[in-house]
This record gives structure tokens, sequence and C-alpha cells, in this order.
């Protein structure tokens, strides 16, 4: 089954590049630690997923890469294209020559009415070239304009043209320190609309994955390629082939049917690389753990700790919470490797902050008329705020 | 039963259109199969006949990815596949092995080759048998893949009492989630039926050319004969043999004479390492005889076991892979392959075998630990209730 990938604004469009490059290098990689066959049959179930085959033999990404500016795209492009392994298809791109400025409203109200049949389109034809479509993949920031405005407004199409197939936002949130002044409307205006219309939120902190390239890695100087790097690197861990259950001998078809347990009614998705639980004062109490395995002696790993009630909500019990994927297949060259993806409370203090500087903001209604301009009203915000409340209250919630 | 008379009117325009049906439809069943005219241009020896027998021939004769990645063979690479193909199957003509490797020559003696290859097996037969579309219809006989799945979770029985209205929303989402993929999996299903039913399509109509093409094809053999006389005669020695390397008179001496001396050492080796092990076991007393003759018994029903696979020969001599699942009449003709009687009955005696096995490793594993109970003293082991 496939995943069609839709990278918007210059930060999805420079993740988009990598997690594709970190697919097909891992794909492509001789040191498996497992059979031939395995690994054909991994290769394989990679490539159906997030590539097409064309008449010369060149894989090419399913995406479709949107953008305000021409700048990035045409360097995501190039850079593809001159990797020589892989590259994206030639008319899967949609851009324009000006920017969003960073004002949601811009992506959300201008940009997306005015060119939604061309990038749907593109999405379309993506998606014909599929021969079963598993769901989309959106990659977009929280702060800026275009990835964030365009991205919801994209989002709330994909909802109501493929109402079917599963939708997966992955949501770059950004540094406390950003450099954009109103980041934190946009955030709390993306999050809210997605909150409606998407499936998934998987959400990556510019602050978590800075330091673990300063500390876990110790990179000098620090830069967004680097920062992009490990994203991907985490990204492909969740997104590569692996088995569901025991003894079973295909890979999985669903790659994003990770059970995303809706639950009422959020579906915000923080992941973390390391298997580190977090040990604060109050448990971090969960709703849904995933964990994938990769590589040497998955069988026999033992993830007692994970099915421990004390980590879910009352209501549930750890085995409809918990699940595993493993696979003998290493990823990309590591003997083994974990990923955790968990829905739980972790994002409650970061989120909490977001819309407390938010509100701060709007209370002295700085800024807003950028928005009003384009049509995004005050109560468009109000009911923004509302909902997000309702998403801190009901995560606080778990732990009773 | 009276023969159909085989002296019939033929109709002239009846007759000028057999040979190229006949072609077009064996065309049809081979893989890369060139047009009827490019047949008729190769019998003249034309230039532009040969690229597309060169292309045909190796889809023919070397055995192709199912991907299809001939693409990746340049032509020369394409050329000497097929002559080296031809020469292992021991085609005789001379001529083949000294066309140009560029592939731009030899339409005639390419068209030769065909048909050399059409009469000496049912060509068209084992290509559609190669390519056949997959249906799914396959088991395996080795139980290496069967590892047992535990199967779905059973769904658990909430107990009485108030139920949280959380749980509630969350049973609704799990469902929402699952009736969408099965919407999506549903989507998938008729995507896929319908690719398959546009391949049993091709595939359908490539079996009624392969018919039609065994009942056409005198016509084609006819038109050989005249190929063959177009040719210009062969040199002196039509037999082309491959080159087999004679090796000088003293080449293999002094190979003979190295595995004389290997056999020698090893029989020394053999012999040195039977008297240790004669020498070390020697000094136990009787019981030890009485292990022996155990362990040669139980070796010699393994040779015994061996044996009767061995002689079964063939039917289980391939145990691993897949196998297509045909139903066939009850008292008709065996055709290849195994049947389930067969099957069962190898797997049972299977069974059988390793259950002996099975209750001898318990026996020595509780010898073992009777042992070491004896040797350590004041300590209490408990063992397993013996089966």
């Amino acid at each position: 089954m496939s995943i069609v990938t839709v990278q918007l604004g210059q930060c999805g469009n420079q993740i988009g590049f990598e997690v594709f490059d970190a697919l097909f290098s891992d794909s492509h990689c001789p040191q498996g630690l497992c059979s031939k066959r395995e690994n054909e049959a991994y290769q394989a179930s990679c490539k159906e997923r997030f590539f097409s085959e064309e008449e010369n033999g060149v894989p090419i990404a399913r995406a479709v890469l949107v953008d305000m500016e021409p700048k990035v795209i045409n360097q995501t492009l190039s850079k593809a294209a001159h990797s020589g392994r892989w590259k994206y298809g030639q008319h899967s791109c949609f851009c324009q020559k000006q920017g969003s400025g960073n004002n949601w409203a811009y992506g959300y109200s201008v940009h997306g009415p005015r060119h939604e049949e061309s990038i749907m389109n593109l999405i379309q034809k993506e998606v014909e070239k599929c021969d079963s479509l598993n769901g989309f993949f959106i990659i977009m920031s929280m702060a800026g304009g275009t990835g964030s405005g365009l991205g919801a407004f994209v989002t709330q199409n994909l909802q109501d043209q493929y109402s079917n197939s599963l939708k997966m936002n992955q949501i770059i949130w950004p540094y406390g320190t950003g450099e954009v002044i109103v980041q934190n409307y946009n955030s709390i205006l993306t999050l809210s609309h997605l909150y409606r219309s998407s499936d998934a939120l998987l959400i990556h902190e510019n602050d978590a994955v800075h330091k673990i390239c300063a500390k876990l890695m110790n990179i000098k100087q620090i830069s967004f390629r680097d920062i992009n790097q490990v994203l991907a690197h985490q990204l492909g861990s969740v997104f590569q082939p692996t088995y569901s259950g025991e003894g079973s001998f295909h890979y999985r078809r669903n790659p994003l049917g990770i059970d995303w347990q809706v639950r009422p009614p959020l579906s915000g998705l923080p992941t973390l690389g390391k298997m580190s639980l977090n040990k604060e004062f109050h448990f971090n109490t969960s709703i849904a753990n995933l964990v994938i395995l990769r590589g040497k002696d998955v069988h026999s790993a033992e993830l007692g700790a994970f099915k421990d009630p004390a980590l879910y909500t009352s209501w549930l019990e750890p085995v409809h919470a918990f699940s595993v994927w493993k696979t003998q297949r290493a990823f990309s060259k590591y003997e083994k490797s974990a990923a955790l993806v968990s829905n739980s409370q972790f994002l409650v203090k970061p989120l909490d902050m977001i819309v407390g500087k938010a509100w701060n903001m709007f209370a002295s209604k700085a800024y807003i008329h950028q928005y009003t301009k384009f049509g995004i009203e005050e109560e468009d915000f109000l009911d923004s705020f509302t909902l997000l409340e309702q998403v801190i209250a009901s995560y606080c919630n778990l732990g009773f | 039963m009276g023969r159909r008379r085989r002296r019939r009117r033929v109709d002239p325009a009846d007759a000028a259109r057999a040979l190229p049906e006949a072609i077009a439809a064996l065309s049809q069943t081979l893989p890369a199969g060139p047009s009827p005219e490019t047949f008729r241009r190769a019998k003249f020896d034309r230039p532009e006949a040969a690229p597309a027998f060169w292309r045909l021939l190796f889809c023919v004769l070397s055995p192709q990815p199912p991907n299809g990645a001939s693409a990746s063979f340049s032509p020369e690479a394409q050329v000497r596949s097929v002559k080296l193909a031809l020469r292992t199957q021991g085609y005789p003509r001379r001529a083949l092995a000294q066309l140009p490797d560029d592939g731009s020559q030899g339409g005639r003696e390419l068209l030769l080759a065909l048909a050399w290859l059409l009469a000496r097996e049912p060509l068209p037969e084992r290509l559609l048998a190669q390519n056949r579309v997959q249906l799914g219809d396959e088991m395996h006989v080795c139980e290496c893949e069967a590892l047992a799945s535990p199967g779905p979770p059973a769904p658990s029985v909430e107990a009485d009492g108030c139920v949280d209205i959380r749980h509630l929303q969350w049973l609704m989402g799990k469902l929402r989630f699952r009736w969408r993929n099965l919407m999506a999996s549903q989507q998938e299903q008729c995507a896929l039926l319908g690719k398959l039913l546009r391949r049993l399509q091709r595939e359908n109509a490539r079996l009624q050319a392969a018919l039609e093409w065994r009942r056409r094809e005198l016509v084609f053999w006819q038109w050989m004969d005249t190929v063959l006389d177009a040719c210009p005669p062969e040199a002196s020695q039509p037999t082309f043999l491959p080159r087999i390397p004679t090796p000088g008179a003293g080449a293999l001496e002094p190979l003979v004479r190295e595995l004389q001396a290997l056999q020698g050492e090893l029989r020394e080796a053999v012999e040195a390492r039977r008297e240790a092990w004669e020498a070390g076991v020697g000094g136990r007393g009787p019981e030890w005889s009485a292990v022996r003759t155990a362990l040669r018994e139980a070796v010699g029903q393994d040779l015994a076991a061996l044996r009767r696979a061995c002689e079964r020969s063939g039917s289980l001599a391939q145990p691993h892979g897949p196998r297509r699942l045909v139903r066939t009449e009850a008292g008709a003709p065996r055709g290849p392959g195994l049947r389930a009687p067969e099957v069962i009955e190898a797997l049972r005696s299977r069974e059988a075998h390793l259950e002996v096995v099975l209750r001898r490793l318990q026996g020595q594993c509780r010898q073992e630990l009777a042992r070491l109970v004896g040797a350590l003293p004041g300590l209490v082991w408990i063992l397993p209730p013996g089966r």
C-alpha cells in the first residue's frame, strides 16, 4: 500500500527530501543483517510505499511539492536529481513567485482557495499512480505562513476529497525562542484546524531535536540540515517495513495503520526518538504507545516494562494501548534500533505554553489586523483557543 | 471413426493467408515476437530483421527476471548471451556463431535457430507455463514457513459496572478507523481484481494463439524448408562442437598423484582418531557397550529412514517452495507433482521419526539431570513429572 507525501513550505520540502533520501538509502543498504530474500522483500515493500517506477528505472518519490516561493523547491528538486539514485516527478511541484509572509491567514484564505484546483490536481495524479492508496503524509511547519496556513487548507481538502484515506501530518514545533513574532498565532490556528481534519499529528519539536544534535551527536555548528537529517532518521525508522504480531511472513501492508486510537477528541502525537520514559513527578500517562524494533535479537527483546498499567490511563488496558512492530532487518546500518511513538501527556506543557503566549498576545490584540485583513476573524481565534484548551484538559484528565 | 479427408480444395486466397496467420499465432505466444513481415525479411536475410530476432532469442533463451530488467543488457551482451545459450544446447550451425556481435546481421540464421528450438521441444507451451499469471492458488509443502500465528487477541469481556465514557469514545474511534481501513482495502481489492482480469485476458489471448499455432504449424515447416534451401551451402564441417580444451598428456598426472596423496593422508588421520577414541573409551565398563549398541541402533534407524526417503526419489526431492493446488478427477491418470495422500504419508513418517528423536533426547536430559542430582548431595532437585 502506498503513501503519498505532500511537502509544504520551506520546512516541509527540506525535510521531505531528507526523509525520502533516508528511506532510499536504508532500503538499498547492503548490510541488512538478514537473509537476501528478507532484504529483497523489505526493499520491495519500501519501494511500493514511497516510490513509483519509471521506464529507465530511476525511482520517483510519491510526493507533491508545494511552496509559494521557488527557491527551496528548486533546490530540493535538483538535490534529488543530482543524487542519481532517486528523484521527484518532473511535474509534481507547484510554486508561485510570492511568499506568504509568515501569515497563516494569507496561506489559508488567499493562497489556499486561489491554488486549490492546481494543488489538488497534482495530488490526484500522484494518487492515480498508486495501485492502492493507504493515505497521505503531510509535512509542514506550524510557525510559518505557507506550511501552516496552506497546510491546514490542503489537509481539509484531503479530508473532503479522500474521506476514506488516512492522513497523517508531520508537524514541526518551532523553537521556543523562535524568530517569527507571530509564530504562536500561527501555531494555535494550525493545530486547531488540523485537529478537526487530520487523523494523526506526528510532532517533532525543534528544541528537542536540537538537543539531540548537540548532546548526543556532539555537532558544534548545528545547521538545519543536521536537524532535518535527525528527523528523517526518526521518521524512517517508523515508516520502514515491519512485521506485525508474531510469525507473520509478510511485511505489514498498512504503514499508516498505527491504531492511532482516536480518543475524544484529540490526536496529538509527540514522538520520542529514544526509549526513555519521562520520569517526572507525576507520571506521563499515555493513551497509546507503539514500539518499533529493528535489527539483531528483536525476537527476544524484553518489553514488559511497556505493559505496566501505571503507564496508561485508567480506562484502558495495556493490551489495547501498547503495540510492537518488529523486523530483523537492521535500519540504516544500526545493528539495533528502536523507536517509540507515543500518544501521551508529553506535549501538554509545550502546548500549554504556546497557548498561553498566544493568548497574551491576543489579549492585547497585537498583530491581529494582519489576520483579519485576510479573513481570519477574532471569533476564529477564540474558537481555536477553546478547542485547544479542551484538548489540554482531555489530556490532563488522562491521569485520573 | 473415420479420418477427416485431408485432400480438400484449398482456396488460393486462404493458402496465401495461411502462412502469415500461422506465424502471427506463433509470434503471439512468444515474448517479443516479431511480425510476419519481419519473418519474411529474415528469410531473405535482410538486415532490418536481425535486431528483432536477436531480441526474441534472448528473451526465449535467458531466464527472465520477473520485473523485466532485460533493459539492463546491452545489444552486444544480448547477442553474446544468445550465442552462448545456443552453443550450450548443442546448436550445430557454425554460421550463427560467426555473426557479428553488434547484432546487425543474421536474420536468416536466427530464423533457422528459432525453428531448431521449436522443433526440439514444445517451446510456446513451456514459455506460457513459465509466465503464467499467478493466481495465488498455491501452498507450501514443507513446514519451514508455517509458523503458527496466534491470531488476533480475543476481545476482552468488560467487567460489569460503570463504564468510563472515555472508553466508549475510544471504542468509537477505533471502530471508525477500522471501517476506513476496510473501505481502503476493498478499493484496493477492486483495483487488483481489475488488474488480474486484464492479465488473464492477455494470457487467454496467448493460449488461444498457441492452439492456433498447433493447428497451422505444418505450413510454417514447409516454409522453413524453403528458408533452409535459400541458405548458402555450409563449409565442409557443418557440425560445430564446443571446444573442449585438450589437456597435455602430463597435465592430469600431478593431479592424480596429489589426490592419491590426500586420500592417504585422510585415511591415516581417520585411523589415528579412531584409535585414540577407542583407547579413550575402552576403559569404560559394560554399560558403555550398552550405550554403544543403542547408538548404533539409532544411527541404523536414521540411515534406514534416509534410505527410504531417497527411495521415494523425486516425489519429495524438493519439499521446499510453493506448489499449486490442482483438483483432478478421481481416476484420472497421474500428472507430474505430488498427490495429497503421498504428502500426508511423508509428513506422518517424518513426524514419527522426529518423535523418536525427541524421546531419545528427553531420555538423555533426564539421565543428565539424574547424574547432577547425584553429584550434589544436600541439594534437592524437583524434576518435572516424566512423560
